[in-house]
């Protein structure tokens, strides 16, 4: 029973990171823009991989591949999103009609405008 | 322009040349009566006579140009038009029949190719029997494949790091800047090179910096733990040394030029890459000359499992772990900035 259960909760965890995945793949593909397929791609990068991951250490069980898989996991966690921090910051800088795609809104003046007089 | 040698005239080549054309050709000899015919009958032309002589050669030549130039038009439309259909279909004909000879190749091949994984395949020999068999017990490794590859094939191991080292000697020939090399550093170049390539890049980015600050130790560390337990666990010095390539240039740009080049420049690169390869070659050929002379070495298995053991297994695979990072960090400098 308690193997079975096991085998459940790990096939559960893992088929539900897979959906992320598909979901997140599709968007990246479905979206036009660079910062909205940021958005779709670290889906896939933080949901999709930890549940994958989870499902596989829930199967694994607390053997040193467990423990690597979750040493993975928080790898991941925590390079991923630079990653898209990088891509949305050189976005930001390289892109020359920001406004086309987005409302921009100049943080400066709103800062000083809350702050001031 | 090639320079010339300077005894050029007595090398082979313009001797058989000179000899070739001793041998007069008969087109030599007709060019020469022509010029010997007008010579006798050489007369002084009048004026008129030669104005009309020229006016006449003049004419000709006016017409041989626009003949020339009707045909260079007529060949210049062919090409834009009919030529360009022809080339193009030419071109989308010779791209299908290539891409199916070489599907039609490739599946014949495939046809042909023993089932996977069967048992009377002609790679389960007796090398690999010995490999899996004997391998522990006569190279000291458990990892097989590092057992293979530094041992009973060190010196195919040795070749592959010396085509990285070249490979890197090749890239900095091509792309170091050429203020680089008298080691000054920070020339009016070199500074353009680096300000050119960071326009676009991110500056000093906090977030990135305190991921990188955390991370790259541990990168680094797990890169020697692949690279010291290659002879015990899956891994080895490639694995290793890509590892510690890529922490190496995760710091880089978190950080930028100045700070990786307190520990990594272009001496570092050298000494490193030929301070390894060398020193493969040598533990090698003390290997290979004791071993094949039936001499005693003493260099010994040891104790399978053990970190001291497998003989000069995890020195090699340090060793090319460290060709590999500073290639990877080399590429990944010079294609940036030109220099290390």
């Amino acid at each position: 029973m308690g193997e079975f259960l096991r085998f459940f909760l790990a096939a559960v965890l893992t088929l539900g990171g897979l959906a992320v995945l598909i979901s997140g793949v599709f968007g990246v593909f479905r979206f036009r823009y660079a910062l909205n397929r940021i958005h779709a791609a670290a889906l896939n990068d933080t949901v999709g991989i930890a549940l994958t991951l989870l499902g596989v250490i829930v199967a694994e069980g607390l053997s040193p591949i467990g423990i690597r898989l979750a040493l993975v996991a928080v790898f991941l966690w925590a390079t991923s999103p630079v990653a898209s921090h990088l891509l949305g910051r050189l976005e930001i800088t390289a892109n020359d009609e920001l406004s086309e795609n987005m409302n921009v809104t100049d943080e400066k003046a709103v800062l000083r405008e809350k702050e001031g007089k | 322009m090639a320079r010339m040698r300077k005894d050029y005239e007595t090398s082979w080549w313009p001797r058989l040349r000179r000899w070739i054309d001793a041998g007069a050709s008969p087109l030599d000899d007709a060019l020469e009566k022509a010029l010997d015919e007008t010579r006798e009958g050489h007369q002084v032309l009048s004026q008129e006579e030669a104005a009309e002589r020229e006016e006449r050669a003049e004419a000709r030549q006016r017409l041989d140009r626009a003949r020339e130039a009707r045909m260079y038009a007529r060949f210049r439309e062919w090409r834009q038009q009919k030529g360009r259909r022809w080339a193009n279909m030419l071109y989308r004909l010779l791209a299908v029949t290539v891409c199916l000879a070489i599907i039609w190749v490739l599946l014949e091949t495939a046809a042909y190719l023993p089932p996977f994984g069967h048992a009377d395949n002609p790679a389960h020999n007796e090398v690999s029997r010995r490999y899996i068999e004997d391998g522990m017990t006569e190279t000291g490794a458990v990892n097989i494949v590092a057992g293979m590859i530094l041992d009973y094939r060190a010196f195919d191991t040795l070749g592959e790091s010396n085509v990285l080292f070249i490979a890197a000697c090749a890239v900095i020939i091509l792309l170091r800047l050429p203020d680089a090399r008298d080691g000054s550093g920070h020339t009016a170049a070199l500074l353009e090179a680096e300000a050119d390539d960071r326009m676009y890049e991110p500056k000093n980015d906090a977030i990135l910096q305190a991921t990188a600050r955390l991370l790259t130790p541990f990168i680094l560390m797990f890169g020697l733990y692949v690279m010291f337990y290659g002879h015990i666990s899956p891994g080895g010095g490639f694995s290793g040394g890509a590892i510690m390539g890529a922490g190496l240039i995760l710091y880089l740009n978190a950080f930028g030029f100045k700070k990786a080049e307190r520990f990594f420049t272009y001496t570092t690169f050298r000494v490193i890459s030929v301070a390894a390869l060398s020193f493969y070659a040598g533990s090698k050929a003390y290997s290979f000359f004791t071993g094949a002379n039936g001499l005693h070495s003493f260099i010994t298995p040891g104790t399978p499992g053990r970190i001291f053991s497998a003989g000069l297994i995890p020195y090699l695979n340090i060793a090319v772990g460290f060709v590999v990072c500073c290639t990877m960090y080399a590429f990944y400098t010079l294609f940036r900035k030109g220099d290390l």
